[in-house]
């Protein structure tokens, strides 16, 4: 597992932010844990789905960070399947994710804005 | 295994190391585990993907996922979660009346040891304080090597001890009183 640099995203979060930024464009506000894993796995063209501990770490930490904010969907709407948490991504979130899709060619590591980690 | 048998595990994996966490993280995550689980199975079938192979991407993201899993754990365990009170009480009056065994024994099976009720007061005292201290720390700096020092170090006054009860009761008691104190002011110092 890479290490953190303070004040940087590691890889898995900030795909999450690009992907999370995609939905978003597409008019998708918010995703939840699964449909996320499929995202990302279609758009990097991997086999595999990211890991349940890795995903969730990943999400808990980028809710932490003030980056995401996640609420549960109501009882009503779910029809007989588990309740899933509902992900959107935060103003700042946004404005992170942008950041770190316009550094990714030049090989930067996004940071979390200039606050220290 | 069928993709259901292996969501089973999941959750069993979940439940395990969720446990003695707050219960809203624990449960929130077990949820949002479940409501992955469900999503994965009912996405994968409507792609028509067999049941063993569904079952082992399961797997796969199971056994991937492990070490963030106790990554996550660790990170919570430290913000906050508490083991029960109760447990540690227990552990230390269990200790305890292990400890105050081995005399009375000594003296149905001895004349050579002859303990007063004041005695038995005085090493329950000490013996409770100790493990209170343990306690605690094991809770604030959660240091195995400490503790182990302890234990080293309350074998060593029992070896020195033998030969009269008295004296050798004192000395383990001194040494192990100072021990858990040192590592009291050690947890207080790493807490702040």
């Amino acid at each position: 597992m890479p290490r953190r640099k303070p004040g940087t995203l590691l890889p898995l979060e900030t795909e999450i932010l690009e992907t999370a930024l995609s939905l978003l464009r597409s008019g998708h506000s918010d995703f939840h844990g699964f449909g996320l894993a499929q995202t990302m796995r279609e758009q990097s063209g991997s086999r595999s789905l990211t890991a349940h501990g890795t995903l969730y770490k990943a999400l808990s930490r980028l809710e932490e960070s003030g980056l995401l904010s996640s609420h549960w969907e109501d009882a009503a709407a779910v029809e007989g399947r588990p309740r899933r948490r509902l992900y959107e991504l935060t103003s700042r979130g946004v404005q992170v994710a942008e950041t770190a899709v316009a550094g990714k060619a030049a090989g930067r590591l996004p940071r979390l804005a200039s606050e220290p980690a | 295994m069928t993709p259901e048998r292996m969501a089973g595990l999941v959750a069993r994996w979940v439940r395990f190391y969720t446990r003695d966490l707050p219960a809203p993280i624990a449960r929130g995550r077990a949820d949002e585990i479940d409501a992955d689980l469900h999503d994965h199975i009912a996405h994968e079938r409507a792609a028509g993907i067999g049941e063993r192979r569904i079952a082992l991407g399961i797997a796969s993201r199971l056994v991937r996922g492990l070490a963030a899993d106790a990554a996550w754990r660790g990170r919570h365990l430290k913000t906050g979660a508490r083991k029960p009170l109760s447990r540690s009480v227990v552990r230390v009056a269990l200790g305890v009346a292990l400890i105050l065994s081995l005399p009375l024994i000594g003296m149905l099976i001895s004349d050579d040891v002859v303990w007063g009720p004041g005695d038995f007061v005085a090493a329950g005292v000490l013996l409770a304080t100790i493990g209170v201290a343990l306690e605690l720390a094991a809770r604030r700096a959660g240091n195995l090597a400490l503790a182990i020092g302890i234990a080293a170090l309350g074998i060593a006054a029992g070896l020195v001890g033998q030969a009269d009860d008295t004296p050798g009761l004192v000395l383990l008691g001194i040494l192990l009183f100072a021990s858990a104190c040192a590592l009291g002011v050690r947890a207080a110092h790493r807490s702040r």
